[in-house]
């Protein structure tokens, strides 16, 4: 550390014996000692999940989109608000105006979830990452772990600034709106910051089981994008089951406060949402134990 | 102590990896040598747990890898130089993995320095060079500050001086008494480096021997000898030994030591100007061993 070199390229260090004595005591006690612990591969993944550099574009992207769908949305929907039927007025969500911003920030918050996995294949870290910590269920449970609790206050955040601002634009266009104290409001912009911390698990336990970056965002857009919009042209009972019970569509009834009775309720489609990621996960937990890394 | 007991790898119908056996003791560098395809790194990533054993075990001072109370701690592993992801400080890619087995943050600069990467350690691993990347690797493998290191082919695309680095440092590891265990294709790279060889081929255990006796078995030692009086002294020795003319005044000569061919020439009154043994290349006795087991083989090997 003391000689000062200024060429970047290193010079070749002899192999100088080590500073420090070591054998003849037992190895595991001069590097620290103990045992490694849940805790410290928690630690290893939140120092993974900081570094990364798409943490903090996804992050902001995210927010860019929801909060500029949001004044959009708004401004533009309070413009035609009073140029609709009555019946399209009774049936008018100023909530579900402001968050649909949620549409693309699934996908961000997915990508997010995907790259924790896919990143560490992509650039081959899956090696001394499973040679420092080889109990594969904690280094997924970590990985979940620590995502959840960057996605879940980012989401919270996400929600929130849709939440303003499209409240915000309906007001100044002289529609209906809401404030945060309403209930209903609450639940979407928390609904709404779990229902995206969800879409991060899924794009882990996704990126998971494929390992590809590119693959993963294919099936993200197809599974959150794609099928939503193509729902309601599939075939009758077809149609209205997808419409009901696919995962990513009845998750995001949490964001909506008018009820449509063809569809869930807000908590029970969040809860099939929920309980998908759930079963993806433990699939992304067999496969990443059984697999060669 | 790494063991290794009938240790196989089958995929599908092609076997890896075939039965190996074999140990590795600390203290030496041990050279784990055999042609591309021939199971080598499949051998090390199940040593290390990363590929699951089709059948037969693999373990580190008596435990399976993942049964390593703090696994960094108990082998220091360079696999693949270029595993770090690109955006990431050579410093955080040395956290995270420190991290997980709770080695204090300390010991990353301490291991950066070892390695030389000290000015760099701020700077993205994607704009290392390769023998930057070796070095963060080595790094990473001495983190824990195991008493055993495994090297997959650590030498490969290196310049001179980073071959030259990593070979003092894994002779300096193993007269520290550490396991240290390197595989390479290159019976070259061996040569200088390794105490013990291990040779497989097709997934198969070839020899398990000292580099010396290796040496002794595989290679023919010949002496060269010059002399004025070559057809003199040549039906003497044919008696004896194998011998060969080269040009007018040499004789190399097979299955006699130098001491005896000199005793012989001063009984005889032969003057000799050079009496000098030499060696057949080790890299030649290694093909001529893994021959049949080398997977794809030239159609039509151009010599011998």
């Amino acid at each position: 550390m003391s000689h000062p070199r200024t060429h970047p390229e290193p010079a070749p260090v002899p192999a100088k014996p080590p500073s420090r004595t070591r054998r003849g005591r037992s190895a595991s006690d001069s590097a620290g000692s103990g045992r490694a612990t849940f805790w410290h591969s928690l630690h290893a993944e939140w120092v993974k999940i900081r570094t990364m550099r798409s943490t903090l574009w996804v992050i902001l992207g995210a927010l860019a989109f929801a909060v500029g769908l949001a004044a959009l949305n708004g401004s533009s929907a309070g413009d035609e608000y009073a140029d609709l039927s009555p019946a399209d007025q009774a049936a008018f969500d100023p909530l579900e105006t402001s968050l649909m911003g949620y549409l693309v920030a699934q996908i961000a918050f997915g990508l997010l979830g995907g790259l924790v996995m896919t990143s560490e294949y992509g650039a081959r870290t899956i090696v001394p990452t499973l040679t420092s910590v080889p109990q594969r269920a904690r280094v997924l449970g970590s990985k979940a772990l620590v995502l959840v609790a960057v996605a879940l206050p980012v989401g919270i955040v996400v929600s929130l600034g849709g939440f303003l601002v499209g409240q915000a634009s309906l007001s100044g266009a002289g529609a209906p709106h809401l404030a945060l104290s309403d209930g209903v409001a609450l639940r979407g912009v928390f609904g709404g910051g779990v229902y995206l911390a969800l879409a991060a698990l899924f794009g882990l336990a996704l990126g998971a089981v494929i390992r590809s970056t590119t693959a993963t965002v294919t099936t993200l857009f197809g599974a959150m994008l794609i099928v939503q919009a193509f729902a309601p042209a599939l075939p009758g009972a077809l149609g209205d089951w997808v419409s009901k019970f696919w995962p990513p569509i009845a998750g995001g009834q949490i964001i909506t406060a008018v009820r449509d009775p063809d569809v869930l309720g807000p908590w029970a489609g969040l809860g099939v949402m929920a309980g998908c990621v759930a079963a993806l996960l433990a699939v992304a937990f067999v496969v990443f134990r059984k697999r060669d890394a | 102590m790494i063991e290794v007991r009938g240790l196989t790898k089958r995929y599908g119908d092609v076997l890896a990896v075939d039965d190996l056996t074999f140990g590795v003791r600390a203290g030496e560098v041990t050279g784990f040598l055999g042609p591309n395809g021939a199971g080598k790194s499949t051998t090390l990533r199940m040593v290390l747990g990363l590929d699951a054993a089709s059948s037969g075990t693999a373990t580190v001072r008596g435990r399976p890898y993942s049964a390593q109370p703090a696994p960094l701690k108990a082998v220091g592993a360079l696999l693949d130089p270029g595993a770090v992801l690109p955006s990431r400080t050579a410093f955080h890619h040395l956290l995270a993995l420190a991290a997980g087995n709770g080695i204090p943050r300390g010991r990353v600069s301490q291991v950066l320095a070892e390695v030389g990467l000290e000015k760099v350690a701020r700077r993205r691993a994607g704009t290392f060079s390769l023998g930057m990347r070796q070095r963060l690797g080595i790094a990473a493998a001495l983190l824990g500050d195991p008493p055993v290191l495994v090297f997959d082919e650590p030498l490969n695309g290196l310049d001179p001086e980073g071959i030259v680095w990593i070979r003092s440092l894994m002779r300096g590891m193993a007269a520290e008494g550490r396991v240290v265990l390197m595989s390479s294709h290159l019976m070259s790279e061996m040569e200088l480096t390794a105490d013990h060889l291990i040779v497989v081929g097709r997934g198969k255990l070839i020899a398990d021997t000292t580099m010396k006796d290796f040496i002794e078995a595989h290679s023919e030692r010949e002496v060269l000898v010059r002399t004025p009086q070559a057809e003199t002294l040549r039906p003497l020795l044919a008696g004896a030994a194998g011998v060969r003319a080269e040009g007018n005044d040499t004789l190399v000569v097979t299955g006699l030591e130098a001491a005896a061919i000199g005793a012989l020439a001063a009984a005889v009154e032969v003057e000799l100007h050079e009496l000098s043994p030499r060696q057949v290349s080790l890299e030649r006795a290694f093909m001529d061993l893994t021959r049949d087991a080398v997977e794809y083989q030239a159609e039509k090997e151009t010599n011998r």
